[in-house]
């Protein structure tokens, strides 16, 4: 277990030295704080600047709570999911690819600690970021249009949380199979682009699917009760993402490891 | 004590075999020497005994250890180009490398210090290793493969990429390094491995082509050459027609005006061949006696 910590260190090592750790949760922060305050201010912002004719009304509503922190969380789908692939796909690829990997695997290291050390850390990362965004959007929301009450916006984060860590698991899953950082990252993004697209356009025989985790965070929030696919999508995401561990570690194991 | 034992061993890629079976045993404290030129299959070789490549069939079997399985504690591997994390200091890379081969947090600081010292990197410890010139990465290179205190050291081409006086002393580490373990190191310059190993395989188009001790070598290839110019090409395709029949010549190579004779009698060879040329009135420009270096050796086996 020490040695798995070892793995585990060095990869949150590598993360701070790098500044992984501070510029990931900063840009979730902007991402996360920045609808509920445009939301508040454009219109403010459009009477000061925007030359409008006299007389001219402007009249946008202010979106309900619910409405404010989801409006955060499809951000967190588009440009967080990004980054997150971003910074994922090379973990396994890149040291694969500069043949630091074999320098590694010589030593008498099992491939499923290596594997699950990156895993750990990535996930680590990841929830630091996205927390750090969400409670800086449920902060802004709070202060300019109410309070969601605490343990339903956590219910919630949890809820969409269980998918960007998909994401994430799946971008590791590729990048322990293809040697190239970009096309793993590429297969991650088409994989969930194509996933997001089935689910919306299906949504009413795939109330399983893990990308409706999304719409299900919303309407838990809106109704306070669970939409009935939602437990089903996290079995099914949690299946998934520990079938996505097992094989990546029984591929990579089975992979040989230079040339 | 054999420390490991290599059988029938067999390499393709892609329907192309490039290792066609070789067999070897490595002893303890020996150091052997893969010799071969560039696409003999060396690299692959070692790979292959590393655990970082699967071979296509034939066993790697560590005899005097317990089979089940994962030998990569045994070994410690530098290969050809060592690629490390450039964000960490030597120190930092080299304990890392200590602990996951399998020491604890202490003994890799102690040892990791020792090594330091070994290999000649302790004013660059706490540098960051992207910092590293080329042999300061072969010596962290070496120290990692070591750490761990492997039964196995496999070092591929450990000095080809260093200067002179980072050879010599990369050299007096080798000679050093058998009193630890079994050493195994590929190269293709022949007076690097005269000079440190103990054994020698000469490896050629993926097979071993020669094989054995330094000395036992020296044996079989006792013979003596004769280096031979005349003064042009006419001439001496006359003498080897002369001479190349007569049962002490085994092999010779002609080029152009100059020719290498490899002869089992030097005394005979000497007086016929001298004999020869004042007889036809040849024109001498060069005659010499010499033994046959593991140059020499290594051109013979691979020719034949």
């Amino acid at each position: 277990m020490s040695l798995w910590f070892t793995l585990f260190k060095k990869e949150w090592l590598e993360m701070v030295r790098n500044f992984k750790i501070i510029w990931v949760p900063l840009t979730f922060l902007l991402l996360g704080s920045m609808d509920p305050l445009t939301s508040y201010y454009m219109p403010k912002m459009i009477d000061a600047l925007g030359g409008l004719p006299e007389g001219t009304v402007i009249e946008i509503p202010y979106p309900s709570p619910p409405d404010s922190l989801m409006m955060s969380v499809a951000q967190f789908d588009t440009i967080g999911v990004l980054i997150i692939v971003l910074i994922t796909m090379g973990l396994i690829a890149g040291e694969r690819k500069s043949g630091v990997a074999a320098m590694i695997l010589v030593k008498p290291v099992p491939f499923g600690f290596y594997i699950t050390a990156k895993w750990a850390a990535s996930l680590l990362l990841m929830w630091l970021s996205y927390i750090t965004g969400m409670l800086a959007s449920w902060y802004y929301t709070g202060v300019l249009f109410g309070w969601i009450p605490f343990g339903e916006f956590l219910t919630a984060l949890i809820l969409y949380g269980v998918w960007l860590t998909l994401i994430m698991t799946l971008t590791l899953f590729f990048s322990a199979v293809f040697k190239v950082p970009g096309l793993a990252g590429f297969c991650s993004i088409a994989l969930a682009i194509v996933i997001n697209l089935v689910s919306g356009v299906l949504s009413h025989r795939l109330k399983w699917s893990p990308a409706l985790l999304q719409t299900y965070a919303g309407e838990y929030l809106h109704s306070g009760e669970f939409s009935a696919g939602t437990f089903p999508s996290i079995l099914l995401a949690t299946a998934a993402i520990i079938f996505l561990m097992v094989f990546a570690i029984i591929i990579f194991r089975n992979k040989e490891l230079s040339g | 004590m054999s420390v490991i034992r290599v059988e029938a061993l067999k390499k393709s890629f892609k329907n192309q075999p490039v290792i066609k079976g070789v067999s070897f045993t490595l002893g303890e404290n020996r150091c052997t020497a893969l010799v071969g030129p560039n696409g003999a299959g060396k690299t692959t070789i070692l790979r292959m005994l590393s655990g970082l490549l699967k071979p296509s069939s034939g066993t790697i079997t560590f005899p005097e250890t317990s089979n089940n399985g994962d030998f990569r504690k045994f070994i410690g591997y530098l290969p050809q180009h060592p690629v490390f994390y450039e964000w960490m200091t030597g120190k930092e890379f080299l304990e890392y490398a200590g602990k996951l081969g399998g020491l604890t947090k202490e003994e890799a600081a102690v040892r990791a210090e020792e090594l330091f010292e070994t290999v000649g990197l302790g004013e660059a410890k706490k540098k960051r290793i992207s910092k590293y010139s080329g042999g300061m990465r072969q010596r962290l290179g070496i120290a990692q493969a070591m750490i761990h205190r492997p039964r196995l050291l496999l070092l591929d081409e450990p000095v080809s990429a260093l200067d002179p006086i980072g050879r010599r002393e990369v050299l007096g580490l080798l000679e050093n390094l058998k009193k630890m373990s079994a050493v195994l190191f590929s190269t293709h310059i022949l007076n690097d491995a005269e000079e440190v190993s103990d054994e020698i395989l000469f490896l050629h188009k993926g097979e071993i082509v020669e094989a054995g001790t330094m000395a036992r070598l020296r044996e079989k290839y006792r013979q003596a050459k004769i280096d031979l110019t005349l003064g042009n090409v006419k001439d001496m395709e006359l003498f080897i027609e002369q001479v190349s029949n007569k049962d002490f010549v085994q092999s010779f190579l002609v080029n152009g005006n100059a020719a290498t004779f490899f002869v089992e009698n030097v005394e005979e060879a000497k007086t016929v061949f001298l004999r020869e040329i004042l007889e036809q009135h040849l024109p001498l420009i060069k005659f010499e006696i010499s033994k046959m270096s593991l140059e020499d050796v290594f051109m013979k086996v691979v020719r034949s």
